[in-house]
């Protein structure tokens, strides 16, 4: 049903303004698969859709491979739907150049943070691991549990101990794991930890891909997920660091961050999933939001997400322009401006923000070395 | 539960804690500290000078009565050398500005500030009543926000004063930063955090001294003091909707309550990141003229209501199918993408600044709203009801969404 | 949009003072906190917009002021927007809605919404 050709010709757009009544059953890319959708306004097989805008994406890096050496890229997968769809469509893609002869331009490996050590959710998840090595032999697959953050980022424990205060006591006899959660178990808010664990994944993952040779980071956040995290980000004080945790760029830590599926929308990638066999036994469900939790209990990510989805059943091209917005932002310029020990956000202000309280009352009054943000999700913030 | 102890003396009791860092404070030492944190931004951004005749804004409401009562103070124990007065806008709607123009008229006396009130009917010629009458309640709040808008700049200049202080805190900031974000809107995500906003047009300078003061800091200092201000909603939007955004930082601060803070300083340090070619003709914005009302309105003031964001989504909608039209993205060979841009990144719109060519008030069309608005009233008068001409509003939707939003308040009724 | 007041004061501006008058001891032996105030004042302020001036021995007398909006005082936990202050203090210092009511409390909501 799906054959993965990712050129797109005029033909198909000439198809568009066409009567309606001409194309009823066909989808208006591939011609042979039956129309089963509408998206936007195009009548289009669901899968042609989807891998459409995420090409438009890849071809950036595509670009870049075909006189020059080819880009290594890598590819965390956290066995959601978002990060399943990616891989699926960049593996078939990189399937059909090869049956073609045509040059790849990019490469990705595949890193796997195993779940069970980020949320103890008590779901066993080898068998979906297993899965997907079996279906997706050709890559290069690692798997490395959240606690090797310790290897990876050897700096990490001073840092922790540093950020999390006189009152933890990090013990180095502890197995690294112990270490970890008890760190973890230091900050006291839904909302602080949410935010220190994704700053920390985050490192982990931008030092395994340093290590692996890989130049850019390629992220599997929706379209939603990515105004969700807007959002978040500017709720928890870290506006300035939307440049790259929501826009396409580079990263503080000089790997590049992209995130090729912004324009799709969670459901449109659900769509995507629920007919794609080699997927399945891959995907781990969402959990479905927990209806009984009072809002001051929900951490600010979780609250974003919910708002995202909320008002995106009514106005997704609303939630979309979100990211879009966010998307337009220049990096910022100041340069040999001090960063953040823990997330590489900038400490102060950014450059041409004349603020004069909000930053210096926090960050006055504790070391330097830890951003607003950080600051304010550290376990000595009561708030 | 035991009294706790003040955290900055240690002996009174605490009665507040405050949000943005959970200390707990005494009567006394909130508000001392509270009278200190605008201080130190009124020195922090050199907001006024020696000698300088300053407007405030004032409604009746807690905000601009706090502001009042606070740049009274610190006039006297800092020594600004300012000369305040206090500035009021009539819109004309009896039963509701009459009862809070009776407070600004007490607090012209308590605080010995002259007052000057400035009406709709005097300057436009129309009442908010009368516009009621001839266009019924349905869509009157964009009469009265685009008129208002207006009459502070407007009142201002009559009185030959150049600068104008509101009373808009923390929290509407945060609520504006998030609508831009919301809205898309780049230039306005520049502008909406500066602590001044300025226009050419007017010449009048206007500021926010409390910008960085928590809503809920404003309520409890009002309280603590014991100030005289009133308390209530509009009665031509006697459920006021409550936009998308004031729902999501009232439901964040309850989270986290140095939120609202956080969403500022995200705010401004994001304004600083805005491409210098969308942020707007530098001082000729018209920030001042078109983002901010006079002491907040419970349903407009940096506020989306239902309609626009349908009508917004409406939009998206149109351009992404527009989109799909365009062919496929190309990339000179060998280019290098330029930092942070998507492949897709397209030129965001920017803004032209003009005089409207009535009244000379700086507006981005030929004829500038409010005189929109005025011509469509004249041409109706007496009595025949016309379209709300800004095309911001479909009702339908608006009213669908209102409902919807306003359920979870009215449920437990 | 206000409370009817129910011919009790106004103080200045428009706040509106009640002196509410509770049992000392409800049906299950508990003492009468927040929570039974706020529903107390939903049932008998909002729907009959009087208060129940019956003063029997072993109640329990609190001054009770409102400057609030009439919907919103159903919602007083979930909704956004109201302080709760027991006698001036910010009601997270006192237990919230578990505050066991005293008598000759003074008990005051305070929308900080916009209105003005």
């Amino acid at each position: 049903m799906y054959s993965p050709e990712p050129r797109f010709n005029s033909r198909h757009f000439t198809a568009v303004i066409m009567p309606a009544k001409e194309l009823n059953k066909q989808c208006m890319e591939c011609k042979d698969a039956e129309f089963e959708l509408t998206v936007r306004k195009r009548q289009l097989c669901r899968f042609r859709f989807i891998a459409h805008k995420v090409h438009s994406r890849m071809s950036v890096y595509r670009a870049f491979g075909l006189d020059g050496p080819k880009t290594q890229l890598l590819l965390p997968v956290s066995f959601g739907v978002s990060s399943s769809v990616l891989l699926h469509i960049l593996n078939a893609d990189r399937q059909h150049r090869l049956d073609n002869g045509r040059p790849l331009g990019y490469d990705f490996k595949i890193l796997v943070i195993e779940p069970s050590t980020v949320v103890a959710t008590g779901i066993p998840f080898d068998q979906n691991y297993e899965a997907l090595e079996k279906n997706f032999p050709m890559h290069t697959i690692s798997r490395i549990p959240f606690h090797s953050i310790f290897d990876h980022v050897p700096e990490m424990e001073e840092i922790m101990q540093e950020y999390a205060g006189s009152k933890f006591i990090d013990d180095s006899t502890r197995s690294n794991e112990e270490r970890l959660s008890a760190f973890r178990a230091s900050i006291s808010t839904p909302t602080s930890r949410t935010d220190v664990d994704t700053v920390l994944l985050t490192r982990l993952v931008v030092e395994f891909a340093k290590k692996s040779g890989c130049e850019s980071v390629i992220w599997g956040d929706s379209d939603s997920r990515l105004a969700a995290k807007a959002l978040a980000g500017v709720a928890k004080g870290r506006g300035a660091s939307l440049t790259w945790q929501v826009s396409d760029g580079m990263s503080p830590w000089g790997v590049r961050f992209e995130y090729p599926l912004r324009d799709l929308y969670k459901a449109e990638l659900l769509q995507y999933e629920s007919v794609c066999a080699e997927l399945s036994d891959i995907v781990i469900p969402d959990q479905p939001p927990s209806d009984n939790i009072l809002t001051k209990n929900l951490s600010i990510d979780e609250l974003m997400l919910r708002y995202v989805q909320n008002q995106g059943a009514k106005y997704p091209g609303v939630m979309a322009n979100v990211a879009r917005t966010a998307n337009k932002l220049n990096p910022s310029t100041s340069d040999n401006a001090p960063t953040c020990a823990l997330c590489a956000g900038l400490v102060g202000n950014v450059k041409g923000n004349s603020g004069v309280t909000v930053a210096n009352q926090v960050e006055d009054n504790h070391s330097s070395q830890f951003c607003y943000g950080c600051m304010r999700s550290r376990p000595e913030e009561l708030c | 539960m035991a009294p706790t102890a003040c955290f900055d003396c240690k002996e009174a009791r605490a009665v507040i804690i405050r949000p943005k860092n959970r200390h707990k404070l005494c009567r006394a030492c909130f508000i001392k500290v509270f009278e200190t944190e605008v201080h130190e931004t009124i020195i922090g951004t050199n907001l006024f000078f020696p000698g300088e005749r300053v407007a405030i804004g004032a409604s009746g409401g807690k905000d601009s009565t706090v502001l009042a009562a606070v740049l009274k103070t610190l006039n006297e124990r800092y020594n600004y050398g300012l000369d305040l007065c206090l500035l009021s806008i009539d819109e004309g709607i009896r039963g509701y500005r009459d009862d809070s123009l009776e407070t600004v008229k007490r607090n012209a006396v308590q605080y010995e500030m002259p007052l000057d009130i400035l009406g709709y009917s005097e300057l436009y010629g129309w009442t908010m009543d009368q516009v009621v009458e001839q266009v019924g309640k349905k869509g009157n709040c964009t009469y009265c926000g685009v008129f208002r808008r207006q009459a502070l700049d407007r009142g201002a200049a009559r009185l030959g004063i150049k600068h104008v202080v509101t009373g808009h805190n923390a929290d509407d900031v945060a609520e504006t930063v998030m609508m831009n974000l919301l809205r898309g809107d780049l230039p306005r995500l520049s502008r909406g955090t500066s602590i001044v906003t300025s226009s050419d047009a007017s010449d009048i300078k206007r500021s926010k001294p409390l910008k960085y003061a928590y809503e809920k800091e404003i309520v409890l200092y009002a309280h603590h003091r014991q100030l005289d201000y009133f308390t209530t909603e509009c009665i031509y939007s006697p459920e006021a909707f409550r936009g998308s955004a004031r729902t999501l930082i009232k439901d964040l601060e309850k989270i986290r309550p140095s939120s609202i803070l956080d969403i500022v300083k995200s705010g401004e340090d994001m304004a600083a990141l805005v491409p210098v070619e969308v942020r707007g003709a530098g001082k000729a914005t018209q920030a001042g003229a078109e983002e901010e009302s006079a002491g907040g309105c419970g349903s407009q003031n940096g506020r989306t209501s239902g309609g626009e964001m349908a009508a917004m989504e409406k939009q998206l909608t149109e351009n992404d199918a527009a989109e799909s039209l365009e062919t496929e993205i190309k990339l000179p060979s060998g280019a290098r993408v330029k930092p942070n841009r998507g492949p897709t990144g397209k030129a965001v719109k920017t803004q032209t600044i003009k005089h409207c060519e009535r009244c000379n008030y700086i507006s981005s069309q030929r004829i500038c709203k409010a005189c929109m608005l005025l011509d469509g009233l004249n041409r109706n008068r007496p009595k025949t009801a016309i379209e709300v001409g800004v095309g911001m509003e479909d009702e339908e939707s608006s009213s669908t969404l209102m409902r919807q939003m306003e359920r979870a308040q009215l449920s437990a009724t | 949009m206000y409370l009817d007041s129910g011919g009790l004061e106004l103080l200045f501006g428009n706040e509106r003072k009640h002196k509410v008058v509770l049992p000392a001891r409800l049906e299950d032996g508990s003492r009468p906190n927040i929570s039974y105030l706020l529903k107390y004042l939903v049932d008998n302020l909002m729907k009959d917009q009087r208060i129940d001036m019956f003063i029997m021995e072993d109640n329990v007398y609190v001054n009770v002021t409102l400057r609030v909006y009439s919907n919103s005082i159903n919602d007083v936990d979930r909704r956004p927007g109201i302080l709760v202050l027991i006698n001036d203090a910010d009601w997270e210092l006192e237990g919230e809605e578990t505050y066991e009511l005293q008598q000759g409390d003074n008990i005051v909501f305070v929308s900080t919404l916009h209105g003005g």
